[in-house]
């Protein structure tokens, strides 16, 4: 074949080694990253160390594989927003395969790779061959890859209990220490350099995206390499999901919810040009870096996530804008030869100065905090192990133990209820508490915190499970470390926590919500349910729960819908009114979500039906109006402010040796004496709040 | 005449299509009290994707709204709270979208840089500061004449739908009889040749960007005061449900070729679809799957309707000449 590529700008051989090796601001990346290492070793606690590195480079696989084959897409001056879908897609797939169809799972993961071929396949000849813009046929597929995948699993299935062998991929360690995925990304990275940086091939595709009709009079065929780029991206995100799959453990259609942003953050951080032509995989490789790096030692200094979220805001911005500024003598000719010396001090300068001046504020808080308690820690700890072994027994006279929750979401009214109760035993007993966890529903992330938590090395762990298969091995790993493990709200499995902190189980919440719904209804009638959304995995016990009691008590009653309202009350609200006129002999609506309720009585209110009375699981104080009203005739709850108040009780009594296996009974603070059975400290069972009541509670 | 609007008619024929179908299935669809909710619920959506549809036409993107949103949300519940009077809450919200617009606008239109990495940004920053600032809890406890800005349910749903379609119309109005207007489309199609025929293709996109942000303050307004307590978390997903509406209505993502009344039926099909989905009974999980199917069927179909120009990448601010 023909030198397709005969006019290829000879290789810069004469160029200062500065422009050959870093031809953008990777420079700059490398100088930030330099400094949030040496800012959070300061700040944060083992945060140097192997374990900790680790660690940290296993949570950015998954994102990298999506970064290196975006890096090219990016290149090419395109875009691929349906990368994240793409890995729910290919989960679910793989999944089904192996599970329902009974294939190996060798063959379920080459089915879940060919599903992302054909994913990729269906882009590629959309953008290269009818030449549709690249950004709105990914946002088509964004949304249909990820609804196909809730299509067919209902949103409910949840694919668990995959072979060790195949997990071994995702949470196992080659030669004792190296995250056996990180083998793939490094592999990946070499061969995406090489494709990129070496081969014609890849070359061309700087040629398409620096021009695509001088590279088409150049004689590089622009259509066949552009469905090349998508195919891979497809196939590079499947890839994704397998590793994602045995890294938690489960498949579900929820798999890679907001990767897509994340990998077009850290390609676009790594100084390629969002319009192409420009961007290396090293530079990319840095920006993931930066990005990961940052959440991980904000977690291990103790300073709140969303600090993570608003400085990436803050680099992204300033690193284009310092790359743009200096280049600002020719922004017609972006990529003409600059002076590099000039550009790459400049950013360094403007990108320092911002990152400096955002981590002084979290070192100087970090530091004032821990010189406070720095005295009373014992000075023997080997750095970047966390060394905890025999903590728990220290815990009770040398100092403050440290208490590690987390919620599900933090921003949930719930946990925010929950947390307010933990907080108040804590002062009570002197614990020190962390409270951190991801910002929406997301089980990939709870590990993460819990990774952090055991290098940072805390006393206790206690975690209200978002999904029991996917935590559970980094729960086991806590307590092989020598941590306690406390589930609330939510249980793991048993044997990778030590009690479990039950405020109602399943069973009482679905039963107790049926019999409401008797109740108001009088035993005949029709009513609905308004859930969060689809795949989220209490409400479906709950729903497994009501289903089984209607069948057994209450042959009258008859369950008409079970819409979604994916957590939003505004979602709950148009849901609600969809429902009363699509069945309009629905009496109850049970909205089984906490802010689902207020939506769907709002929703009640509006629509003027006084027949029709909202029921649910909510928080008093949001419900208070609607209750005292009457359109929500009772909501059921337990008393989440005890629930946290418990936690915390609980948390201590383990570390300090009060709470072992075989106890009967719990003393909690204000609670009194709390009944544990087995290994489980019972709250209570569940509460009916209604208008004659729910004035008493403040939460 | 139906030549120019043929990238409208494809939106229509689909979104006829679907009521048709609804139709037969589902009569009860077409109730008064149903077309009302319809047209309140997705007022809000319909003017941020006007301004939507202004950005893209001007050859930009801005995918910080959802974040804007919420912002704007929780400020308008938090100023009604601290006793601001009703009717000053309007200029006060509209002024903080308009002044996040300026952040985009002045990163984009002034200094050049490619807009989609500074919404990006912005999406993530406005939406963590959000979220640092109220840690999830919600504004509760609003004064009684917060809801419908005090004029109760009937007029409250009335003055929502008015502004939203007077908005849109008045906008289409202008980018169709005005100056600026036809400035939009000049610059959308090549800011270069704009800027040499005498127009500031700058200071265009900096105006677009704080409108905008202005629509987007103005929708967050007017969907917080359909109810009584605000949540922290509003507007997540709306970017995306914008920028749909508008490439299904038949506008170009590359700029300087679109309606706004293209947008009005992107908006309504996309709007409708869960709806009509429920009344004809079809199961809930697959209504993201169809909505991707439809923004790919809006695509084809500009195929089969023979208007199919080869745009290969979006086009940026400071365009290389194109051959």
């Amino acid at each position: 074949m023909p030198d397709p590529l005969p006019s290829t700008p000879p290789p810069a051989t004469e160029a200062p080694w500065r422009q050959r090796w870093f031809p953008n601001n990777e420079l700059v990346l490398l100088g930030v990253l330099l400094l949030e290492c040496a800012v959070f070793s300061l700040t944060g606690s083992h945060f140097l160390g192997r374990a900790n590195a680790f660690e940290v480079a296993r949570l950015g696989v998954e994102v990298g594989l999506l970064a290196l084959v975006m890096t090219a897409v990016i290149v090419t001056g395109g875009i691929d927003l349906s990368v994240g879908s793409m890995m729910g897609l290919a989960a679910v797939v793989l999944g089904a395969l192996w599970r329902d169809a009974h294939w190996p799972i060798a063959a379920a993961a080459g089915a879940a790779l060919l599903v992302g071929l054909a994913g990729g396949a269906l882009n590629a000849a959309m953008i290269s061959r009818l030449g549709f813009p690249p950004l709105i046929v990914t946002l088509g597929t964004f949304s249909l890859f990820r609804g196909v995948a809730e299509g067919l699993t209902r949103g409910i299935e949840n694919y668990a209990g995959l072979p060790p062998r195949f997990l071994f991929w995702g949470q196992g360690y080659l030669a004792g220490v190296v995250p056996t995925q990180l083998l793939v990304l490094v592999a990946a990275t070499l061969g995406c350099a090489w494709w990129l940086h070496v081969t014609k091939w890849g070359r061309a595709l700087y040629a398409i995206g620096s021009s695509p009709e001088g590279a088409r009079y150049a004689g590089v065929p622009v259509a066949r390499r552009l469905f090349f780029v998508y195919v891979l991206s497809g196939l590079a995100s499947s890839l994704a999901a397998v590793i994602y799959v045995a890294h938690l453990g489960q498949a579900k259609s929820d798999a890679g919810t907001g990767y897509e942003l994340m990998a077009i953050t850290a390609v676009v951080l790594g100084g390629a040009s969002i319009f192409g032509g420009r961007g290396t995989v090293l530079g990319t490789m840095l920006g993931l870096s930066a990005i990961v790096v940052l959440q991980n030692g904000l977690r291990l200094s103790g300073q709140p996530a969303e600090l993570a979220g608003i400085l990436t805001g803050v680099l992204l911005v300033g690193t284009i804008l310092v790359d743009r500024l200096s280049s600002r003598a020719a922004p017609t000719l972006p990529r003409a030869a600059e002076e590099m010396d000039v550009k790459n001090s400049q950013v360094a300068v403007v990108c320092g100065t911002i990152l400096v001046a955002a981590l002084v504020v979290v070192a100087g808080n970090t530091m004032l905090v821990r010189s406070l308690r720095e005295e009373r820690r014992r000075p023997s700890e080997p750095a970047g192990r966390p060394a905890r072994e025999g903590g728990a027994a220290a815990g009770a006279d040398t100092r403050k133990p440290v208490v590690a929750m987390m919620p599900k979401a933090k921003g949930d009214p719930y946990f925010i209820s929950c947390r307010k109760g933990a907080e108040e035993a804590a002062a009570e007993l002197g614990v020190e508490l962390l409270w951190d966890g991801p910002t929406d529903l997301d089980p990939a992330k709870q590990n993460e915190v819990v990774e952090a938590w055991i290098t940072r090395g805390v006393d206790v762990i206690a975690v209200s499970v978002e999904n029991e298969v996917a935590i559970s091995t980094v729960l086991r790993k806590a307590r092989e470390r020598g941590i306690k493990v406390i589930t609330w709200d939510a249980d793991a499995q048993k044997d990778a926590r030590d009690f479990f902190i039950n405020q109602a189980t399943p069973q009482g919440i679905g039963y107790t919500l049926t019999d409401e719904a008797a109740r108001i209804l009088g035993g005949k009638g029709e009513f609905a349910i308004i859930t969060a959304s689809l795949s989220a995995a209490n409400q479906n016990q709950w729903i497994a729960s009501i289903k089984e009691r209607l069948a057994a008590k209450y042959p009258g009653l008859k369950l008409v819908a079970i819409q979604p309202s994916e957590g939003d009350r505004d979602r709950a609200f148009s849901e609600t009114q969809t429902v009363l006129k699509v069945h309009p002999n629905v009496k109850v609506i049970m909205a089984i979500a906490a802010p689902a309720v207020p939506g769907a009585a709002e929703a009640v209110k509006q629509s003027g039906r006084t027949d029709v009375k909202v029921t649910g699981l909510s928080l008093p104080n949001m419900c208070k109006p609607y209750v005292h009203s009457g359109v929500a005739e009772s909501i059921v709850l337990w008393n989440t402010l005890d629930l946290g108040y418990l936690t915390v009780h609980a948390a201590r009594a383990l570390a300090g040796g009060q709470l072992a296996p075989g106890a009967r009974e719990l003393q909690a603070g204000r609670l009194g004496r709390i009944e544990v059975r087995g290994d489980q400290v019972m709250l209570g069972a569940p509460f009916v709040f209604n208008k004659t009541n729910i004035d008493r509670f403040d939460f | 005449m139906t030549a120019r609007y043929k990238r409208e008619l494809s939106a229509l024929v689909v979104f006829g299509g679907m009521l048709a179908a609804v139709g037969i299935v589902a009569p009860s669809f077409f109730s008064a009290a149903n077309l009302r909710d319809l047209a309140v619920n997705n007022a809000p959506v319909l003017i941020v994707a006007t301004g939507a549809t202004l950005v893209i036409l001007v050859g930009q993107i801005d995918i910080s709204v959802g974040s804007q949103f919420a912002v704007c949300a929780v400020a308008a519940g938090s100023l009604a709270k601290q006793g601001l009077p009703v009717p000053l809450l309007a200029p006060c919200i509209l002024a903080l979208g308009a002044a996040m617009g300026a952040v985009n606008g002045v990163l984009v239109g002034r200094l050049g840089l490619p807009s989609i990495i500074v919404t990006l940004a912005m999406l993530v920053a406005w939406r963590d500061g959000l979220r640092w600032a109220t840690e999830g809890a919600w504004v509760q406890d609003l004064p009684p004449d917060f809801q419908w800005f005090g004029l109760g349910q009937e007029a409250g749903q009335w003055l929502i739908v008015g502004v939203a379609l007077a908005v849109l119309l008045g906008l289409a109005w202008i980018l169709r009889n005005l100056r600026v207007g036809r400035a939009v489309y000049a610059v959308g199609s090549d800011a270069e040749a704009a800027r040499l025929a005498g127009l500031e293709p700058s200071r265009l996109v900096l105006g677009v960007f704080v409108a905008m942000g202005a629509l987007t303050g103005l929708a967050a307004l007017l969907n917080a005061v359909r109810f009584s307590s605000i949540p922290s978390n509003m507007g997540v997903g709306l970017e995306l449900k914008a920028v749909a509406a508008v490439v299904v209505g038949g506008t170009a993502i590359t700029g300087g070729r679109g309606r706004l009344l293209g947008t009005l039926v992107g908006a309504a099909l996309l709007g409708t679809l869960g709806t009509a989905l429920v009344f004809a009974g079809v199961n809930p999980f697959w209504e993201k799957a169809l909505q991707g199917a439809i923004i790919l069927a809006a695509l084809v179909s500009d195929v089969a309707l023979g208007r199919l120009e080869h745009h290969a990448r979006p086009t940026p601010l400071h365009a290389t000449a194109r051959h």
